[in-house]
């Protein structure tokens, strides 16, 4: 569990370059270096009078199943937000009238994708769901151009 | 517990991406990265068959509105996930404004958007036309730093 900064927010008070046992807080890029940071110390989050600093933790809990009922439901609308975006981002690229606007709709449609992928199972990097579809990916490896190092990667860098 | 739905690729690019930014939120760059390119290929992989129109949108939204959001929030309503149920109740909002911007679309034209920015809410969609980013999403009330500008 480390501290990170979200610079938005920071006002450069710099009371977390006081507290800070390590000198984990003072960096050249604004990030706190999570190598040097203490696990757990949290002195920086609770000294910052913005609320800049929080807490990033390193393991996640498993999440209760999805019913599903809802994941099915979940997962076709999913598909037709996918489907939304794929006619948006074709019309964006046709390049006449209206393909700003098809791009913004594709945009979006992303967007709610996201959100349909999150709660029907995708939430959590970590969870057994996301390690269950990497591993199932895995025997595309044959396919052209395949990702299958970036899925190797991952499932060693997850859990 | 089995869930046994296939993704398109479509759908897998939009997992992978909900993902990486779940990786970017827990200061893991490394495992963004990955899922990017996973999301990369997917979406590389992805497309539709033949021309399309905004009237191919139309339908797709209509039967969202009509049935796919009804099926998620009705058992969402049988077994008390609220987290699928939030996601209904923006995804229905946003989904109605993409209708009611294509139906301006196919009366005005290009003057819907004469003078005017589009700004897409990166936390749940909305679409703004408008000079000026909102201040805040009337959807989910994120703030203007959420908005992309298309």
């Amino acid at each position: 569990m480390h501290a990170a900064r979200n610079i938005a927010l920071c006002t450069k008070d710099c009371l977390c370059l006081f507290i800070c046992p390590t000198g984990a807080t003072d960096t050249e890029n604004g990030q706190i270096d999570f190598a040097k940071c203490l696990d757990g110390c949290r002195l920086c989050v609770d000294a910052c009078p913005s609320h800049a600093l929080y807490l990033v933790f390193d393991r996640y809990p498993v999440k209760p199943d999805k019913d599903v009922a809802v994941v099915s439901a979940l997962d076709n609308l999913l598909e037709s937000k996918a489907k939304q975006e794929l006619i948006g981002a074709a019309l964006a690229h046709e390049g006449n009238g209206g393909a700003k606007l098809a791009k913004a709709i594709a945009h979006s449609d992303r967007v709610l994708a996201e959100d349909c992928a999150r709660e029907a199972r995708y939430m959590l990097p970590q969870s057994n769901q996301t390690r269950k579809l990497l591993t199932e990916l895995l025997g595309r490896r044959g396919d052209p151009g395949f990702p299958v190092e970036a899925i190797e990667q991952l499932l060693e860098l997850l859990h | 517990m089995e869930y046994k739905e296939p993704h398109s690729s479509g759908a897998l690019a939009a997992i992978c991406t909900n993902l990486s930014k779940a990786c970017d939120k827990q200061m893991r760059p490394t495992e963004a990265g990955l899922f990017g390119k996973l999301a990369a290929y997917f979406s590389q992989s992805a497309g539709v068959a033949g021309p399309v129109s905004f009237n191919d949108l139309d339908t797709c939204i209509t039967s969202d509105t009509e049935s796919g959001y009804v099926a998620v929030e009705t058992r969402a309503q049988q077994v008390g996930d609220r987290g699928a149920l939030r996601c209904v109740t923006w995804g229905k909002k946003v989904t109605t404004i993409h209708k009611s911007v294509l139906v301006r679309y196919a009366k005005q034209g290009d003057a819907l958007m004469e003078g005017n920015n589009l700004y897409v809410c990166e936390a749940c969609g909305f679409i703004a036309i408008a000079k000026e980013v909102p201040e805040l999403c009337p959807i989910c009330k994120a703030p203007a730093s959420r908005f992309t500008k298309i």
